[in-house]
């Protein structure tokens, strides 16, 4: 016989409510299933009124959050509307533990919360926070390498293109690194599977489907809000699930299979990924979002070995299963193209679709295990009725001084710039990705500032993602970091070619129960909430990621959001680099010289204030952009950010190289480094540009070389100090 | 009148969506045939493997899939002259079925796609191949061009070209060599190469040339849209660049 762990999270007065509302002592089961349901990672205690100040509606919006996934209106083809799916997660505490199993169950999870909406999986990005990697044996950089490999193990399997992503190294992610993990799939409007039963599903049944239960994962969702203690390392790592990318490559393509069969008889069902909280969670969570409840049967869960006890079947967090609500009558035709059609059994060990239960009206949680019930409590009570109040202080935010730096030594300070561990080139890592799987990749991970893909067969629709947060914000300003993550986030869907439809945000922080690092979150909730309506931009789907902290201190801020972009005609992409020579080069957008939380004052070693943010002149910005492109006299363009607007030329400079067209270019501007933001673009003709808010900075030359302020470099010198730094992490 | 094309599925393999639509894009006949049906393989003119990870890559890339009934009916057709094109995954099961080169019993692979070198990892790199042989040395490749070249994506952890020296100078004194990995312009050298892989190879070529096995994906880069940078002002949802091959294979099946 296995032995669960006794021990759970929950205070003692939520020990108390429970037994209080029960009228009787919680068993053994229900204990553990409060424990999962009623932990942060489940039930957003502590962040779910905060986030409530965040827009989530607009006419993008098919569905907004409180489902598995969002969905943004993407574009109409053939008569049919289309949408774009996606949801955005962090596995943080599982990486640090179990880096490459860890990262790799952060995508395969995410990948579920997308296809059980009834959509193809079509692309993952994974914005990554490690720590210092300079050492060779250090475990911040095995971290740094294993979970990398891990995503890309699983990613690379299951046939879902990488299309973007970031990577930022601090020592504040030392002791806990951040695997945020985003998909997107594509789904006809029509289409839309829900995660929650509808109306009329009294005695559907549930069907459970993929991986035969084992004890892997047995409390995961309350690791997940617990500090990580580096003592407690071995003991964390039984909560930690195991991948199995080839089974979800099949459970994929079978579950497309019953998509269509569902569709073809236009029948409704619900369809759900069992994340957190096992079994117990997802069936609780699927039968009481539409006002049921569930009468579950344990002893007929497919197990991996026998001899586990109730709770850790029921809340067990083994990777790879979903779960079906359906009307009976189609029940074993869905049996049949799981187990005989695509021979889930012969896949994995016991791994097969099977009815453990079915839905009840009478709004109650039972599970039965062994002809006794071992849980009944109200589905309401376990699945949405708690929340947590905690006080928070305000973060006082240190505005540094407010000089600026009108000139500085380029000579001296571009090549290290580019070969700083935020600027230099990410191929190293991304090459380990399939990004093009599918035959859909329009611009692929790295080549320009958002990936495009055409994610429908015959249609000239394109969808673009990028990711944005700065930690060297996140330390200054939590608010400051969460606003230019949107900004950030949009520029750089703008930057090729697309129009930003929707937003979706990962909020990795501190302990909550620490007012210093709760008003951290408190703050950057107030800044995604202002950048977001700024722009009219809706938040689809979020995850928060709490007591994201090491002995020492809480990690930086990091809010870390993902953009999604629609272009109705992909052919109207800007595409990398530079294309000719003797164009004109604009700085679009905010030119202030401020120089808090940039590459530049770390490496001069000084303080400064953050640039301003301006809504206005972003609008500005983009719209100049927008109307460039739309008369075809925008040649390239990408957005500034880490490495001010400098690093942003020499790579439309180095992705010409790539393209193996030699174009230099030549510019005057004192300070190249500030990261104030806006766009760097080569425009063939800028008579008919408003040059309100638009500098002139230079134009391209034939040579491959770079002339900045009188000071020459060559391209291929620079592309060898910028290329080379991560290699050494990245064989 | 043109042949039917099966594109297979094993468990894991990944790419045969887009495999179809390029070979439809290209005029073809083709459709998918999953592993727990295979007896309609039976009645197809022609079988593409495609790209993926078929049973988890145990033991070795392509070892398992190699023994799958699905393989039986491949295995049986190539020997009556049924064209055979796999590509990525596909080649590796080729080589582990002992089609090609196939200069040595079958499923007794005497060459094998193994893991790349210098360092073991995944690479994802956009590539060109180059056609080693004469065109019509193979009837996948005879309506190319002679020197061919066809771009595609290397995505792969297991590339490389490995045999006992014996089998490499088999390889080559056999024209079984059929594209080797190239630059933009043509040019070919070690630094074309995304996976140490030996003689260069990307592709190899059986005795009789009706079994192709081709480690990039062309099939990635193979309409406008996959490289808007490299299009010749055509539509962009037109098939292009390393769509040529399965032009090719089609003619060849018609």
């Amino acid at each position: 016989m296995l032995h669960s762990a006794p021990s759970v999270a929950l205070r003692e007065d939520e020990l108390e409510r429970i037994a209080e509302r029960l009228g009787r002592e919680p068993s053994v089961v229900e204990l553990t299933a409060f424990d999962a349901q009623w932990s942060e990672h489940c039930s957003y205690k502590s962040s779910r009124h905060h986030l409530a100040r965040l827009s989530t509606s607009g006419a993008s919006v098919v569905l907004g959050p409180g489902e598995d996934a969002g969905i943004l209106h993407l574009g109409v083809h053939d008569g049919e509307r289309y949408g774009v799916v996606i949801a955005h997660e962090s596995h943080n505490h599982p990486s640090q533990v179990v880096p490459f199993e860890g990262a790799a169950t952060g995508v395969g999870g995410i990948v579920r919360d997308v296809l059980c909406m009834g959509a193809q999986v079509i692309a993952i990005a994974d914005p990554l926070r490690f720590g210092r990697v300079d050492e060779a044996d250090s475990h911040a950089r095995y971290v740094a390498q294993a979970a990398v490999d891990g995503i890309g193990a699983y990613g690379n399997a299951i046939g879902v293109p990488n299309l973007a992503g970031d990577v930022y190294f601090d020592e504040g992610f030392d002791e806990n690194c951040l695997v945020n993990v985003v998909a997107l799939g594509i789904v006809k409007e029509s289409d839309v599977i829900h995660s929650h039963v509808p109306k009329d599903a009294e005695g559907w049944e549930i069907v459970l489907v993929g991986k035969a239960t084992d004890a892997s994962g047995f409390g995961g969702a309350s690791f997940s809000s617990l500090t990580l203690d580096a003592q407690d390392a071995d003991a964390n790592k039984g909560a930690v699930q195991v991948p199995d990318p080839f089974l979800k490559s099949v459970l994929m393509r079978a579950s497309y299979r019953v998509f269509a069969l569902l569709h073809g008889l236009k029948l409704t069902a619900a369809f759900k990924d069992l994340g957190a909280g096992g079994i117990m969670g997802c069936s609780a969570e699927m039968t009481a979002g539409g006002g049921y409840g569930a009468q579950i049967d344990l002893d007929r869960v497919n197990v991996a070995l026998e001899g586990m006890p109730p709770e850790v079947i029921a809340v067990g967090e083994s990777q790879e299963r979903l779960m079906w609500a359906l009307p009976p009558a189609i029940v074993p035709e869905v049996l049949r193209i799981y187990n005989e059609e695509f021979t889930l059994p012969e896949v994995a060990y016991n791994a097969r679709a099977t009815v453990i239960g079915r839905v009840t009206s009478d709004k109650r949680y039972v599970l039965h295990y062994r002809g006794a019930v071992v849980m009944d409590v109200e589905s309401d009570f376990l699945t949405g009725s708690i929340r947590d109040e905690l006080p928070y202080t305000e973060v006082i935010h240190h505005a540094g001084p407010t000089d600026e730096l009108a000139a500085v030594d380029v000579e001296a300070l571009l090549p290290r710039v580019l070969a700083h561990r935020d600027v230099c080139s990410r191929e190293p890592l991304y090459r380990r990705y399939d990004a093009v799987v599918r035959g859909r990749t329009v611009l692929p991970r790295g080549r320009a500032d958002a990936g495009v893909l055409a994610p429908v067969p015959g249609a000239r629709l394109g969808v673009a993602l990028a990711v944005a947060g700065n930690p060297r914000y996140g330390r200054v300003d939590p608010r400051y970091a969460a606003e230019h993550a949107v900004l950030e986030a949009v520029r750089r869907v703008v930057a090729v070619g697309a129009r930003p439809i929707g937003l979706t945000d990962c909020l990795n922080f501190g302990n909550p129960r620490k007012p210093d690092q709760y008003g951290e979150f408190v703050r950057a909730v107030d800044g995604l909430a202002r950048a977001a309506e700024a722009f009219e931009l809706p938040f689809v789907s979020g995850n928060v990621s709490l007591y994201n902290e090491s002995t020492r201190a809480g990690v930086p801020a990091s809010p870390i959001v993902a953009c999604v972009g629609a272009l109705d005609d992909i052919a109207t992409v800007i595409t990398p680099g530079l294309k000719h020579a003797g164009s004109a080069l604009l700085w679009i957008g905010s030119r202030e010289l401020a120089v808090g939380g940039s590459v530049l004052a770390e490496l001069l070693g000084v303080d400064g204030a953050l640039p301003s943010l301006s809504y206005g002149a972003e609008r500005a910005a983009i719209g100049i952009l927008r109307d460039a492109a739309a008369r075809g006299i925008l040649r390239s363009c990408r957005t500034i950010s880490d490495g001010g607007m400098l690093t942003a030329l020499v790579r439309l400079a180095f992705d010409a190289l790539a393209a193996r067209r030699s174009i230099g270019a030549e510019i005057d501007f004192g300070n190249p480094f500030c990261e104030s933001g806006g766009f760097v673009c080569e425009v063939s003709d800028d008579a008919g540009i408003d040059l309100t808010g638009v500098l002139r900075i230079g134009v391209t030359t034939q040579k491959p070389e770079l002339v900045v302020n009188g000071t020459h470099f060559s391209l291929a010198q620079l592309y060898e100090i910028w290329s080379k730094p991560l290699c050494e992490v990245y064989p | 009148m043109s042949g039917r094309i099966a594109v297979l599925v094993f468990p894991g393999t990944n790419s045969e969506d887009e495999t179809v639509r390029v070979l439809r894009d290209c005029g073809g006949d083709a459709e998918l045939v999953h592993w727990s049906v295979p007896e309609p393989l039976a009645g197809y003119d022609a079988y593409v493997l495609s790209g993926g990870f078929a049973h988890e890559d145990r033991i070795r890339a392509g070892a398992v899939a190699a023994h799958e009934r699905m393989m039986d009916y491949v295995i049986e057709g190539a020997g009556r002259g049924k064209l055979v094109f796999g590509i990525c995954n596909g080649a590796q099961i080729l080589l582990e079925a002992g089609l090609v080169p196939g200069t040595g019993p079958l499923r007794k692979p005497t060459a094998a796609f193994t893991h790349n070198a210098p360092a073991p990892h995944f690479v994802c790199r956009h590539v060109y191949v180059k056609l080693a042989i004469a065109p019509a040395r193979c009837a996948v490749t005879a309506s190319l061009p002679s020197d061919a070249l066809v771009p595609a994506w290397a995505a792969h952890a297991e590339g490389r070209l490995a045999a006992p020296p014996a089998h490499l100078r088999e390889i080559a004194a056999g024209d079984h060599l059929a594209f080797v990995y190239a630059h933009a312009d043509g040019t070919v050298d070690d630094a074309a190469v995304p996976n140490g892989s030996a003689l260069r190879c990307a592709g190899l070529v059986n005795r009789a040339g009706n079994v192709l096995a081709l480690m990039p994906h062309a099939e990635r880069d193979a309409w406008n849209f996959n490289h808007l940078e490299r299009s010749d002002g055509g539509d962009v949802l037109a098939p292009s660049g390393g769509s040529t091959i399965f032009r090719s294979f089609v003619e060849a099946v018609s």
